[in-house]
């Protein structure tokens, strides 16, 4: 486009500048018109003397001439070829300028069959600034042209690269906070999209990062505890006050740490590498039943039931993974649930998927924290200290990590679990309830 | 003759802890303190067991569990500090028998130790074993793999045979979790592995469905399974 723009304004220009000046065909058509006149009026001679000077002073040749065109071997030419018979150029045509020499100019005589001829001083020859112009145009401007856009794509494309590096450089000093995308509107194409992927990548490894951190924070706190019972049960032993019931305490303690240990780690390798577990086949049924027994001998003093169908094959799963987040979530429905109430554990199915229902009928779970509690070390009596509702005492609620781990184990066998109270017909609170869903 | 057991391990205080607890239940004990001088030891004399750490200065541990596995099948338990699923999952793969992580408790440590050992043991007794057992109504045929509670005919896998095999031979002992995963199932026990509770929860409801009173094969809560 760009091309055949400057193709047309080079031929334009070009053929503008090929016209003799105005100003100089009116010279050379009174030079015309002075000739006749001398002609007329003065003769031959006179006009001869004329043309002497006239071709003095424009250095160049001059002539008048008479012309007759006689057709022979009994052709004929057009009327209209005949009036406008000329031997030379007139004055309003264009000159070629291509040719070195001059071009004839004819200015004719009122009788069609006189001419004055005169070869185009080389003042008036038009063009002069042809060369420059034809330069200027082929070269110079589409250089120009060329540039400025050149500029113009080079802004586009290493404006947003520049931001993006900037992004890069300080997202790796520290700033984990830094984003791409809102600082490049008004585009929709590559680089918008690799804003976004950055974005979208920083987004992720800050998660990560932040969620490492916490873990770790969380982690050297709750070994504090155990830690602080050790030293003091170590005290006593020293001190040989009841060093049986301390070194039972060491015992447990130290069971404990290793038990969050443990824990921890098997999180942090769930969190890391977000394994996919599925090298299973089991009956899901047999599972549940197995952990129930054992829940059962734990806690005496409630009841637990169970709506499970007669068997439940279940596919590309992992049966460590599940069994230790179920035993989890019934072991905090029991713990939860006063004694002689009751824990129901259902398992119903469907096409796709397997859904695994428990509920307790202890104090349920605030709204607003229904999903925390899936966080590592979260406690719900920890959060409520503050609140003065808290009457009834709670019992003891283990490290906080069984839910965490819990729902990572179930991501990782590919299911989903959530939360939430259930209520009564008449809205009363009567637990909380889990819910597992396992694809088949 | 008692078992001489290899301890390869590069921290001393608890070689040595692990070393005097074993030689207190009457085992033999070696230790080395490195994996190159422990590789050597192994592969020159004759032990009954190894307690191989991980993580060990000059040569690590999983390659001298290849290296030994390509010459002896001497029943090797991997001791380490890194506990997480991978590297228990690796380690069975390359021909563990166990994998206890650290820290561990020794009565555990103890219990897979003997479970192990009486597994290999009985491999190596195997030829002198009677080919049936019987306890009251139940008849266990071995060379049939046949299982009849008041002549009536029990379906069970090979697998179930042979955990209910152990539990009638071994018949009013407690046996340990530990020790029916290596007899049995052929593999170290771990926490949460469930798969031992449901063959036996199997077993069971056959041969409840068969007569049997549900009690005679026991679940000793904390402990193991026994029947009686």
């Amino acid at each position: 486009m760009l091309f055949w723009a400057l193709s047309w304004l080079t031929n334009h220009t070009e053929t503008s500048m090929s016209f003799i000046d105005a100003q100089h065909q009116q010279q050379l058509l009174n030079y015309g018109r002075q000739a006749e006149t001398i002609l007329r009026q003065d003769g031959e001679a006179a006009l001869a003397v004329w043309l002497r000077a006239l071709q003095q002073k424009e250095n160049t040749w001059a002539a008048v001439v008479r012309s007759k065109i006689t057709p022979f071997a009994d052709t004929s030419l057009p009327e209209n070829y005949l009036e406008r018979f000329q031997l030379g150029r007139s004055v309003e045509w264009k000159i070629h300028l291509y040719f070195e020499e001059n071009p004839t100019m004819e200015i004719p005589f009122s009788d069609a069959s006189s001419h004055l001829l005169i070869q185009l001083p080389q003042r008036m020859r038009p063009g002069a600034f042809l060369l420059y112009a034809k330069l200027f145009l082929q070269i110079a401007l589409p250089l120009i042209l060329l540039c400025i856009l050149s500029f113009v794509l080079y802004q586009h494309v290493m404006a947003p690269l520049r931001k993006l590096e900037n992004a890069t450089k300080a997202f790796s000093e520290g700033k984990l906070d830094v984003r791409v995308a809102p600082y490049l509107p008004h585009r929709n194409d590559e680089l918008t999209r690799l804003a976004e992927t950055f974005d979208h990548m920083a987004q992720r490894i800050s998660m990560l990062i932040y969620n490492q951190r916490q873990l770790l924070a969380d982690l050297s706190h709750e070994l504090r505890t155990p830690l602080t019972r050790i030293d003091m049960a170590v005290d006593f032993v020293e001190q040989n006050i009841n060093p049986k019931q301390a070194l039972e305490r060491l015992r447990y303690e130290a069971s404990t740490m290793r038990n969050l240990v443990e824990d921890t780690l098997t999180l942090a390798w769930l969190n890391n590498e977000s394994p996919r577990l599925n090298t299973d086949d089991f009956d899901l049924v047999e599972l549940l039943e197995v952990i129930c027994e054992d829940a059962r001998f734990e806690y005496p003093n409630c009841m637990l039931t169970t709506d499970l169908p007669a068997n439940a094959e279940i596919t590309k799963s992992s049966q460590t993974a599940l069994g230790q987040a179920f035993e989890n979530i019934v072991r905090n429905a029991l713990r939860y649930t006063p004694a002689t109430r009751e824990v129901n554990v259902s398992l119903t199915q469907s096409d796709k998927c397997y859904t695994l229902t428990v509920r307790d009928q202890g104090p349920g779970v605030p709204q607003d924290m229904l999903s925390d509690i899936f966080k590592p070390f979260f406690r719900v009596d920890k959060a409520r200290v503050s609140d003065k509702a808290l009457t009834q005492s709670a019992p003891p609620s283990g490290f906080g990590l069984g839910l965490a781990l819990a729902q990572r184990q179930i991501a990782a066998i590919g299911g989903n679990i959530s939360a939430q109270n259930y209520f009564a017909s008449d809205g009363a609170l009567l637990g909380l309830e889990m819910v597992i869903r396992l694809g088949r | 003759m008692s078992a001489r057991i290899l301890i390869i391990e590069d921290d001393i205080v608890l070689g040595a802890q692990v070393a005097r607890l074993l030689e207190e239940r009457g085992f033999n004990t070696e230790q080395c303190r490195d994996g190159q001088s422990g590789l050597q030891c192994a592969l020159q004399k004759r032990f009954d067991l190894i307690l191989l750490d991980v993580l060990l200065p000059t040569l690590n541990g999983f390659s001298i569990l290849n290296k030994i596995r390509s010459v002896k099948q001497t029943p090797i338990m991997m001791i380490t500090a890194c506990g997480a699923e991978q590297e228990r999952i690796e380690g069975y793969r390359k021909g563990a028998d166990d994998y206890l992580p650290k820290p561990f408790n020794f009565t555990e440590m103890m219990l897979r130790v003997e479970a192990i050992l009486r597994r290999s043991l009985h491999t190596l007794q195997s030829n002198t074993h009677t080919s049936t057992l019987s306890a009251d109504r139940l008849l266990l045929n071995r060379a049939k793999q046949q299982v009849f509670f008041a002549d009536c005919l029990v379906e069970l896998t090979p697998l179930q045979f042979r955990l209910l095999w152990v539990l009638v031979e071994n018949r009013s002992d407690i046996m340990s979790k530990a020790f029916l995963y290596q007899t049995v199932l052929d593999r170290a026990f771990s926490r949460y592995d469930r798969s031992l509770d449901m063959h036996v929860s199997r077993v069971r409801k056959k041969l409840v469905e068969a007569g049997m009173p549900p009690e005679r094969l026991l679940t000793m809560h904390g402990k193991g399974y026994q029947f009686s």
